[in-house]
């Protein structure tokens, strides 16, 4: 196990890569443990697949409405379609399907958005500290305190209706939780003696970021992100409930957009409404346990509990 | 040093109010839209009609002078009109202030159960009760308020007719006194169980783990060993230390579910802020936006303003710093 | 403490379930005498109760009932007939009327109404353009002669006179708001000249009018009508069914047709439960407009200048389909486009210049135009080979049939080789766009006055916007001097007979044109209970709606049956639902308080 040990002769590079190796290991090894972490990840790991493998199983023109004048419209779950067809006789099934693409995509697009802004601002502020560190973190507040979602709704409203505004607009919206916790990270990162020694011995500050800082606050980036990815896909949610999202392309939240604009829940057309939001349920709560298990993992504090 | 807490937070306050007036302006001019044209399309006005229109709306002019007149506006507590019948936002506004007022404060009462919940769970962790608080929260969160409602009135008004499909109260209902509260009550308790469903699980969640950082004091170890009994400990030693975070949640939540509230209102055809944001953004009606996001945002900062003071004054710890 | 808060709001929740069963076994108790109630659901709120300032159409049902016009229109044809004015004048040149009214006419807060009412209603809204007077006052002068008779004298010569349908305002009231700016006036007065005046508005709910005592017609059968807003159309349609409201407006298009399918028949009796579907059309179109780029602004797509392009456009799209498909079949399919709810101004296109579904020749004409797909990727390209024939195709976010047009109207482009991209805007983005001739075709329509003159002025050349600060009506950038030619003539026409003539050949030329393809003809999807009310009546007869239609006529005709209910709720059997639900919320909170008490028990022991 321990590949330091066997390798006298090695470079300092690669202990420091053996020794991540080790820890990343030490950390599945923790997940696995949990075992609700594992099923949520199986989870995860099935979504995200066929997101991916749906373009090759099915065909996105077998439910626009150009193609399917012959199919019976708003049928019940039955053999030929298994979660029954919409107003225009489109397959509920294959449109969960295509719409876990974009669900996911704008979850996944906008966290990483949201994941740059937060780690640039709490980089900067950490690491530059006095003034810059004083305007920064005032800014976050403000983004902080003001309403998330309204802020969101209003942002999207004014600006033009597609994919890249929903992602612009969570992104605008939920960076500063990261740029706080960042901005501690890198505080406490910063005392930390190496780093001291580092610029003792004349290291420049993006060496000093991208070397000793950034290594270090990755972990808890990666868990932050993921805690990230289920708000980005909530958020979604909503605003294309509220009509805001991109209506040419379907996502979860537009499908609860057009059942509701088809009056699907008082005409009780629960195939139409009940399955996106089940997806949306799984999938949230799958990120959020994983999300959870790999904070109290990555981070010190959480586990010592 | 206490007043000097106090000042400044509330400074901390103004100045994010300020950054919302300018934010809140300059978001709605970045767009160089005239919703003028597009309101009175069809309608043979002649340009001079319009134009007076324009300047009705706060358009014309340059932005700097937009923005200058819009402060003044503001001090004077004039929020503009709305595109809809040119009525004064703030009367509209005004007119869907209570509804709101209550059905949100009845869900986050609603909503706040899990704070007790969250207490026991976290008090008695790895019971059974915990683990089934906990799970029952994280699936509650999980779900998009609006959908819980889509799913509550598709089962319980339009299937099992047990409640009316929305509104504030029977039409035409003119009875007062007793008859009209039970009437607004029957009305609400669905988009309210919603509401408060959607938050409770957060709630619980961070009632519990603040419980558990306070089951680590040596206090509780202590109190514990001078034979203090179990309940006793918990209400008296626990409790008391394990409310800051929910003090501080609280404020957020409110913004939370000042946002929740748009999507649930306007599935139950509510009458209150949340249905009139719903409409002026399928408008859109932009000034009627405008107003209400800088009301909406107003009284998220004053609550976390109220609760920052609550919790120096809860905590004397962090007054002092 | 904390506990026990806990134990009380679960009882409430499931008290809530009492709630809910005990309500439905009380409903639909009858209590004679009560105030009859016509209960109307829509899915719009007031704007504002100020004719200056609104225009939604919720707010043209309040004014339809609140102020009587000096001339009426039939239910059945908008025939003009007396209102207000019992009879009137002309001038031998056409340009002065003279109205007397009747005899004892009164505000409904018993002021006189007299002709001075009406010359500063007509005078006032001209000099101030208020926004729903002004297209009719524009021209017109007005003099009161005397108590009972005033002389209207138009500056043009103007086809639409003698009809003079605009809302008559009580001086008394309106004065004073008209010496300020008139539009900030709240409007809550309530005094009226119709069958029905403001009582209450409560903004985001309802509001109620009022039987006028002294609608000169005499007092409605009915006291009250509610108005009810919905956000929801599923929830409105929902509480039709239950009886919570009478009748209700825009439902929901799969709701409608669920509906009509239930009704048991037309013809129902007295008594009889029953809801009857009503699609009233009043002239409303959804047409796709290309751009014709008349103005000179913009960069529309050069292929659109072709004619032959448009046709192949227009021949591409499977109307039948369309409206069978995305409006449910629920309207009219027409030629042309609407111009009036009076369908005799549309003309019949002869079958050899209809434009109907043939994908062959459309990629015919393609063909022929040269506008053949040179590097085989599917799409067409520019005879010059400069560009490939994709267009810019625009719709609007707010419209719920958006979706299903587009999927079907770009699939049926793209099987004869022409290629779309999709933008969606909301109505102020896209009129903008529309402005600045940023756009290659769009979706969108119009709803036209009663007399066609709105509508077909839309489409003369100086409507074509030319300054993008100053955007006018003619959105598809078309210009046609022999169409402005024959406006003029119409305009002008004091002949009926050949100003409908004229306005047939105006709607070919333009529909030969293809700057508009009219894709249907939309109708308002309505339903009303046949078991409280009767005398429901269509605007116009047959194919026109009950409610929200032109004139509103059907208010001041309904009856209330014999054996309806009354009043929705009655009151012995609310105050007998407040005690179960007082009793069962006790009941439950003491259960929950056991239970929780019991259970922290348990905790503690283990």
């Amino acid at each position: 196990m321990s590949v330091e040990a066997d390798l006298p002769l090695a470079s300092p590079r690669s202990i420091r890569w053996s020794r991540r190796r080790a820890s990343l290991a030490e950390t599945g090894r923790r997940i696995r443990k949990d075992r609700l972490a594992v099923i949520a990840l199986l989870v995860l790991i099935g979504f995200v697949l066929l997101a991916i493998i749906t373009p090759w199983i099915t065909d996105r023109a077998d439910f626009n409405a150009i193609n399917t004048g012959n199919n019976p419209t708003n049928q019940p779950p039955n053999g030929d379609y298994l979660l029954g067809t919409d107003r225009y006789g489109r397959s509920v099934a294959l449109q969960l399907m295509w719409g876990a693409r974009v669900s996911l995509f704008v979850g996944f697009v906008a966290t990483v958005l949201t994941i740059v802004i937060g780690v640039l601002i709490g980089l900067a502020a950490g690491f530059f500290g006095g003034w810059i560190d004083a305007l920064l973190m005032r800014i976050t507040d403000w983004f902080l305190v003001i309403p998330f979602l309204p802020t969101a709704i209003v942002l999207a409203a004014v600006l033009e209706r597609s994919l890249w505004t929903v992602v612009l607009v969570i992104g605008i919206t939920s960076w500063p939780s990261s740029a706080r916790l960042v901005r501690s990270q890198v505080l406490s990162v910063r005392e930390r003696l190496y780093v001291d020694r580092a610029r003792a011995l004349g290291a420049g500050r993006l060496h000093i970021v991208g070397r000793h800082i950034l290594p270090n606050v990755t972990p808890l980036i990666l868990a932050s992100a993921t805690l990230a990815v289920p708000i980005s896909i909530l958020t979604e949610t909503t605003l294309s409930f509220l009509g805001l999202g991109d209506p040419t392309s379907i996502s979860w939240g537009g499908m609860l957009d057009q059942a509701q604009q088809s009056s699907a829940v008082t005409a009780g057309h629960w195939w139409y409404y009940l399955p996106p939001g089940i997806a949306i349920m799984l999938v949230v709560l799958a990120f959020t346990i994983f999300g959870r298990a790999l904070e109290e993992v990555l981070d010190p504090r959480l586990r010592a509990r | 040093m206490r007043a000097g807490f106090v000042i400044r937070k509330c400074i901390g306050a103004i100045s994010t109010l300020a950054f919302v007036v300018v934010f809140n302006f300059f978001l709605f001019r970045i767009v160089n839209r005239d919703p003028v044209n597009s309101m009175f399309r069809g309608r043979n006005l002649k340009p001079e009609k319009l134009a007076e229109l324009r300047r009705k709306f706060n358009l014309d002019g340059s932005k700097w002078d937009q923005f200058v007149a819009y402060l003044r506006q503001l001090l004077h507590g004039d929020l503009g009109y709305s595109l809809k019948g040119f009525r004064p936002v703030a009367t509209v506004i005004g007119e869907t202030l209570w509804p709101t007022v209550l059905l949100v404060g009845t869900s986050t009462f609603l909503a706040m159960i899990g704070i007790t919940i969250g207490y026991r769970a976290g008090w008695r962790r790895g019971s059974k009760f915990d683990t089934t608080a906990t799970s029952l929260s994280m699936l509650t969160y999980s779900m998009p308020e609006f959908w819980i409602g889509m799913v509550f009135l598709g089962l319980f008004s339009a299937k099992l007719g047990w409640f009316p499909v929305g509104g504030l109260e029977d039409p035409g209902s003119h009875a007062t006194g007793l008859t009209k509260w039970l009437d607004q009550l029957h009305h609400m308790l669905l988009p309210a169980t919603v509401l408060g469903l959607a938050y409770v699980g957060e709630y619980m969640i961070v009632a519990r783990s603040a419980m558990i950082e306070t089951l680590n004091e040596d206090y509780l170890q202590l109190a514990r060993a001078k034979g203090m009994r179990d309940d006793e400990v918990r209400r008296r030693h626990a409790v008391p230390n394990a409310r800051l975070p929910v003090v501080s949640l609280s404020a957020i939540n409110f913004g939370f579910i000042f946002g929740g509230a748009i999507a649930v209102e306007s599935i139950f055809s509510w009458p209150g802020i949340g249905q009139a944001t719903y409409l002026a953004v399928r408008g859109p009606d932009l000034p009627m936006l405008q107003g209400l996001f800088l009301l909406i945002s107003a009284g998220v900062i004053l609550a976390n303003l109220v609760a920052d003071v609550l919790y120096g004054k809860l905590d004397p710890r962090v007054a002092g710093r | 403490m904390k506990r026990q808060s806990w134990g009380i709001a679960l009882a409430v929740a499931a008290g809530g379930l009492i709630v809910g069963t005990t309500q439905v076994t009380t409903t639909g108790a009858s209590s004679p005498g009560a105030t009859v109630t016509l209960t109307v659901g829509l899915q719009q709120d007031l704007d504002t109760p100020n004719v200056t300032a609104g225009y939604l159409v919720a707010s043209y049902e309040l004014w339809n009932l609140q102020y009587a016009t000096l001339t009426d229109k039939a239910a059945n044809d908008f025939a003009t007939i007396p209102g207000l004015a019992e009879s009137w004048t002309a001038s031998n040149d056409g340009l002065t009327y003279t109205y007397t009214l009747r005899d004892g006419l009164k505000w409904s807060d018993d002021q006189p109404l007299t002709a001075e009412d009406v010359a500063w209603t007509i005078n006032t809204s001209r000099d101030q353009v208020w926004l729903n007077h002004s297209a009719v006052t524009a021209n017109l002068t007005a003099v009161a002669l005397d108590d009972r008779t005033v002389e209207i004298t138009s500056a043009v010569p103007d086809p639409k006179l003698p009809t003079m349908d605009v809302y008559i305002l009580p001086k008394h009231i309106w004065e004073e708001p008209a010496a300020g700016d008139v539009t900030t006036y709240e409007a809550l007065d309530g005094v009226g000249s119709g069958p029905f005046t403001l009582k209450e508005w409560k903004p985001g709910q309802e509001w109620t009018m009022e039987a006028n005592p002294n609608y000169w017609q005499g007092v409605a059968a009915i006291d009250q009508v509610v108005f009810r807003l919905y956000t929801d159309g599923g929830a409105m349609a929902a509480a039709l069914e239950n009886g919570e409201i009478d009748a209700a407006h825009n439902l929901p298009a799969e709701l409608f047709v669920e509906m009509s399918k239930h009704v048991p028949s037309p013809d129902l009796r007295d008594g009889e439960q029953g809801i009857v579907t009503v699609a009233g059309e009043q002239g409303g179109f959804t047409e796709l407009a290309m751009n014709g780029m008349a103005g000179g602004l913009g960069d529309g797509h050069p292929a659109l200048l072709d004619i032959d392009v448009r046709h192949a456009v227009a021949l591409a799209i499977n109307r039948d389909e369309l409206f069978e498909r995305v409006a449910l079949g629920i309207g009219t399919q027409r030629d042309t486009l609407g111009v009036s709810p009076n369908t005799e101004w549309n003309p019949e296109i002869p079958a050899d210049q209809q434009l109907n579904y043939d994908p062959a020749k459309a990629n015919e004409l393609l063909d022929n135009g040269g506008y053949l797909d040179t590097d085989g990727d599917g799409v067409r390209e520019m005879p010059d080979g400069s560009r490939s024939l994709t267009f810019r195709y625009a719709e609007r976010s707010e419209s719920t049939q958006a979706e299903g047009i587009r999927e079907l109207v770009t699939g049926w482009l793209a099987e004869v080789g022409i290629a779309t991209e999709v933008s969606v805007y909301d109505d102020t983005q896209l009129t903008d766009i529309i402005a600045s001739g940023e756009y290659d075709m769009f979706v969108w329509g119009w709803t036209p006055f009663v007399d066609p003159d709105t509508l077909l002025s839309y489409f003369k050349c100086d409507q074509v916007t030319t300054d993008v600060a100053n955007p006018l009506y003619n959105d598809a950038n078309w210009c046609s001097p022999e169409y402005d030619a024959l406006y003029a003539e119409q305009n002008q026409e004091l002949d009926h007979a050949r100003r409908v003539e004229i306005v047939h050949e105006m709607l070919t030329l333009f529909h030969n044109e293809s700057t508009y393809v009219v894709l249907y003809h939309d109708a308002e999807t309505q339903a009303y209970r046949t078991d409280r009310f009767e005398g429901w009546l269509r605007q116009p007869a047959d194919i026109g709606p009950v409610l929200f239609s032109n004139s509103s006529p059907t208010y001041y005709n309904l009856k209330p049956l014999a054996g309806g209910t009354g009043d929705d709720s009655g009151d012995s059997s609310t105050a007998m639902t407040i005690l179960l639900i007082a009793g069962g919320v006790a009941v439950l909170a003491a259960a929950g308080f056991v239970v929780i008490r019991s259970r922290s028990r348990r905790d503690e022991r283990d």
